[in-house]
């Protein structure tokens, strides 16, 4: 039985992103020395998110516009407010970041993926997304390996 | 004039790499400023910068050494970071309450290379129209740099928001014509009072790093169309408005953001994002 847990820092780049993380989930399942079983990656961040999908330009811009129509960062002027626009006492700063918060909820914090003869068992068009919703910032990602060793 | 674009407020507070190289930044960071967000490598901080469209941003010291006995960066770590990065531009503090103050703000210009100072009554505790600073400000002003005044309210904790009211700072405008004087926070919640003085002494300057309800956008309307006609900063502060963003308590996105939301003219916004800045110091590259 191999149980293995795995961290990994990924650097965003810009306020709001897609990263392809395929390749890393890939390598730590290498580097395991798993050979069937499950993977399970998480973000440990509020404002991030774990998805997966196509892995094409077009459809990463689609995803992020349509999650900023669904909870903008700044609400339409007039229409509605957030309630986390208020000092945070706990953090020393203001959390106006509900919007960032909210495309994390709609998104998904986590995603898995089965292993078969140590290779990620996933569509061919399937790709692993970490998504920065309030970037850029250097983020954790945890990967954990579940199942029998070669 | 430059077409640099700058913040020209913020506090180096999560650098990782200062932190892993002198670890007491770490507590300065939590229990001094007072702010919780995560560490993070200088590229994130460059990359906040680009994120904001701008090119390079003061970091300040601040010398709490009698009020807390405690700095938050000193000089020599603020020149230390400079080092690391040709987008930084460093600012010194002094403790006014120390006789070496003058001394040592000299040392950390010539010597270190840095290019203002930064002075934050509230944390300090001195009233900034007390004699005792004054001969700070003789020598800020025989060095021709700009005074980065913490003003307004403070977070950080111990604060005094007496030391942050405005009216106190107009002896400094009078008796040092020459020195420039940056108000930051645009001096909120008293921020009728900070245009009347910078109205009235054209040494005096604010900068927009405010933000203490709603979110970045709807603050600075409120706070630059709302309390003050935006016409005022437009007509007749043009040159006394700079572009601070009081990272990390805000992303400097944010604030560039709702800066840019506001709606002020674009010759006034190259002036706030930069031309004002480079005034002050004497170019910015």
């Amino acid at each position: 039985m191999i149980v293995k847990l795995q961290k990994i820092e990924v650097q965003s780049r810009k306020d709001m992103e897609m990263i392809d993380i395929t390749d890393q989930i890939e390598r730590v399942v290498l580097d395991s020395g798993l050979k069937n079983g499950v993977v399970l990656v998480m973000t440990t961040h509020t404002s991030s998110g774990l998805l997966v999908t196509e892995g094409i330009e077009c459809l990463e811009r689609d995803v992020l516009a349509h999650l900023e129509r669904l909870a903008p960062k700044d609400p339409p002027v007039g229409a509605y407010h957030y309630w986390h626009n208020r000092y945070l006492d706990y953090d020393g700063r203001l959390g106006f970041n509900a919007g960032d918060h909210l495309k994390s909820i709609l998104g998904g914090v986590n995603c898995f993926f089965p292993v078969e003869n140590g290779t990620l068992v996933r569509g061919s068009r399937q790709r692993a997304y970490f998504v920065e919703y309030d970037g850029p910032l250097a983020r954790t990602v945890f990967i954990q390996v579940l199942g029998e060793g070669a | 004039m430059s077409d640099w674009a700058v913040d020209f407020h913020t506090h180096p507070l999560l650098v990782r790499e200062m932190i892993a190289r002198h670890p007491d930044l770490a507590e300065a960071a939590r229990k001094t400023f007072y702010i919780g967000n995560n560490f993070q490598p200088l590229e994130t901080f460059h990359l906040e910068l680009d994120a904001a469209g701008l090119d390079k941003a003061v970091v300040v010291a601040v010398d709490a050494t009698t009020a807390l006995g405690k700095t938050v960066y000193n000089n020599e770590q603020v020149a230390e970071l400079c080092s690391l990065s040709d987008r930084l531009i460093g600012f010194a503090s002094v403790d006014p309450n120390q006789k070496d103050a003058p001394a040592k703000l000299e040392a950390a210009i010539t010597q270190l290379k840095l290019r203002g100072l930064k002075l934050d009554p509230a944390m300090q505790r001195f009233r900034p129209s007390d004699a005792a600073a004054y001969p700070v400000y003789e020598k800020a002003q025989a060095l021709g740099i700009p005074v980065l005044f913490h003003a307004g309210m403070s977070w950080a904790p111990g604060s005094r928001l007496e030391y942050g009211q405005p009216l106190l700072f107009e002896p400094i405008a009078v008796d040092f014509p020459k020195l420039n004087i940056v108000l930051a926070h645009l001096a909120w919640p008293w921020v009728t009072e900070a245009v009347a003085l910078c109205l009235k002494y054209p040494n005096v300057h604010l900068d927009t790093s405010a933000l203490y309800f709603d979110n970045p956008r709807d603050f600075l309307r409120h706070a630059m169309t709302q309390v003050i006609p935006k016409s005022v900063f437009e007509n007749s502060l043009r040159r006394q408005i700079l572009f601070g963003s009081n990272y990390p308590r805000v992303e400097i996105k944010n604030m560039a953001n709702a800066l840019r939301w506001v709606g002020f003219s674009d010759d006034f916004q190259k002036l706030i994002f930069g031309g004002n800045a480079a005034r002050l110091l004497g170019g910015i590259a």
